[in-house]
């Protein structure tokens, strides 16, 4: 077995890729021509977007993700050296800030924002192994 | 601030006797100021919310914002009457108290204290009881007899002191905090924040002492 996707459904495919790119730097791989499935460029494990509508579709029923709600309980989490800088973009961007950067105990600097659909997104420093 | 839970603390004042005061508080929900000298010291024990019960024992229900100070806290508390001098250290209250008060814990409760916590107040107690696998009528039964607060006044002392945080430690504008704390709008946050902190979310005193939950 190989973690493939992690899925996220959103109301608008289209403008959430668009966002992911100008919030956290990430490019797209491809949208489908339906609109409701997307791709981004994250390696061998794809961050992927499906419309609502594709839940149905498939036989889920979900509760749509609502930057007005409290966020699902689950996050994905991006790692850069420049937690500082890339808070500052996302939050520019219309993120919306939730905790600013700050170092953990174990030396990890760690932030949250919600995106435009109000999933939580870490953004984090890697993990110093000690050697 | 208060955060709905009980406080044991020993007072001692740097002009007074030797003896410490000894003082209990109830679950509390709204803010208070405490005078003091300089050079007081406080050691003290806050209580988890659900541990109101084993402290107030009946008389949690009637507790909320209540202090009790010197010999009513003696006689609610024997235990602490045998602390003198140098045995006033943390360990030896944290002794006293665990020796006092039998704990007696409804599982229920704490699932949903940890789901509540978790949304930051903002589940409503339908759905928190079908969390903690009960009625939402059992649910509210077992925040009073234990916490000593309906389950509706934490879960807005929860999202009260959430918000705050975002907006004293985060510094999260105040729109920005009352949509991410939950508020409808400015006046629903207002409201709240007079409430339980005795201040306006935009000029809020300038050395507050923000619970910390669960650390």
């Amino acid at each position: 077995m190989k973690f493939g996707y992690t899925i996220i459904y959103v109301a608008d495919v289209p403008n959430t890729v668009a966002f992911y790119e100008t919030a956290f730097g990430l490019k797209r791989r491809f949208i489908h021509e339906s609109d409701l499935y997307a791709e981004m460029e994250t390696g061998g494990t794809a961050l992927a977007f499906a419309g609502n509508e594709a839940a149905e579709m498939n036989g889920l029923a979900i509760l749509p993700n609502d930057p007005a709600s409290p966020a699902a309980g689950w996050e994905i989490c991006f790692v850069t050296d420049d937690v500082q800088g890339a808070f500052e973009r996302a939050v520019s961007k219309g993120c919306s800030p939730v905790s600013n950067p700050s170092e953990k105990p174990w030396g990890q600097t760690v932030s949250y924002v919600r995106d435009m659909n109000g999933c939580i997104v870490e953004i984090a420093s890697p993990i110093v192994q000690s050697s | 601030m208060p955060d709905g839970r009980c406080d044991i603390i020993l007072r001692y004042n740097i002009h007074g006797s030797d003896a410490p005061i000894p003082v209990i508080t109830g679950p509390a929900t709204q803010a208070y100021t405490v005078e003091y000298d300089v050079g007081d010291s406080w050691l003290g024990i806050r209580l988890r919310p659900d541990n109101g019960r084993a402290l107030w024992q009946s008389r949690i229900a009637q507790a909320a914002d209540t202090v009790l100070r010197g010999q009513d806290a003696l006689s609610l508390m024997p235990g602490l009457a045998a602390l003198k001098g140098g045995q006033m250290t943390a360990a030896n209250l944290a002794n006293a108290v665990e020796i006092t008060m039998t704990l007696n814990l409804d599982h229920r409760l704490i699932r949903a204290l940890d789901v509540l916590h978790a949304s930051g107040g903002r589940m409503r107690i339908e759905k928190l009881a079908r969390f903690a696998g009960c009625t939402s009528r059992h649910l509210n039964r077992v925040f009073r007899s234990n916490i000593g607060l309906t389950a509706k006044t934490y879960a807005q002392l929860v999202q009260f002191n959430r918000t705050l945080r975002l907006i004293q430690q985060e510094h999260l504008p105040i729109t920005g905090a009352a949509f991410e704390g939950g508020y409808a709008d400015h006046a629903h946050l207002t409201r709240a924040f007079r409430r339980f902190g005795g201040f306006t979310p935009s000029d809020p005193p300038n050395e507050l002492s923000l619970p910390v939950l669960f650390s």
